[in-house]
């Protein structure tokens, strides 16, 4: 897909690669997943506006 | 959208996402993960370097490959990517460091008015509470959801 097209495309076209799959399972920032579930912990999520 | 990006690969349950930047340092392989946290219905978005000769990444170093907005543009679009799959997920995410949280920020400042056709965007105030993105203002993380949820890629 050329890059024109791909900047005009909003929702993105998805292109498999099947050597991502090896990391299916793994965490490979395990010290952002660490972060984010300390920084998340103790929080709320946002309410989301009912009239939207 | 209003930034070039990159073209991108993922696999078939759009959790890791792959793509090549390139300038003067070459070409770089960056992966961007989205991980599960502790909390219902939110994932970690996170992305660094990969080293494909070592295998190993690295979401601490700055390239400086002189193509920053493009590549967040790029990790933007993968937002829609996986919010498409997974439409009811929140997505959260911060920096490593304090200079990569504002280059989040950034991301999001300049993706902001197009993004938020289609999100909610919020900001996590220094009180780690949630307030709708303001551009400008510090924030410890970000978080975004569909508005619409009947999509599906």
């Amino acid at each position: 897909m050329k890059v024109d097209e791909l900047n005009k495309a909003k929702v993105p076209i998805v292109k498999i690669d099947k050597r991502l799959e090896r990391f299916r399972g793994k965490v490979l920032f395990p010290e952002k997943l660490a972060l984010a579930n300390k920084m998340l912990a103790n929080t709320r999520l946002p309410k989301i506006p009912a009239s939207k | 959208m209003k930034y070039t990006r990159y073209e991108y690969q993922t696999e078939d349950e759009l959790h890791y996402f792959g793509f090549t930047s390139i300038g003067p340092k070459g070409s770089i392989k960056k992966i961007v993960e989205y991980t599960k946290v502790s909390v219902d219905d939110i994932y970690n978005l996170a992305f660094g370097d990969y080293d494909e000769q070592a295998d190993r990444l690295n979401d601490k170093i700055v390239t400086n490959n002189g193509d920053s907005t493009k590549i967040l543009a790029t990790v933007v679009s993968t937002v829609y990517a996986f919010t498409g799959r997974y439409p009811n997920t929140w997505v959260f995410a911060t920096g490593s460091t304090e200079v990569r949280t504002r280059l989040y920020r950034m991301g999001i400042s300049n993706n902001l008015e197009e993004l938020k056709e289609d999100f909610y965007v919020y900001g996590m105030k220094m009180d780690e509470s949630f307030e709708e993105f303001i551009v400008g203002e510090d924030y410890l993380g970000f978080l975004v959801t569909r508005k619409n949820k009947n999509i599906n890629l």
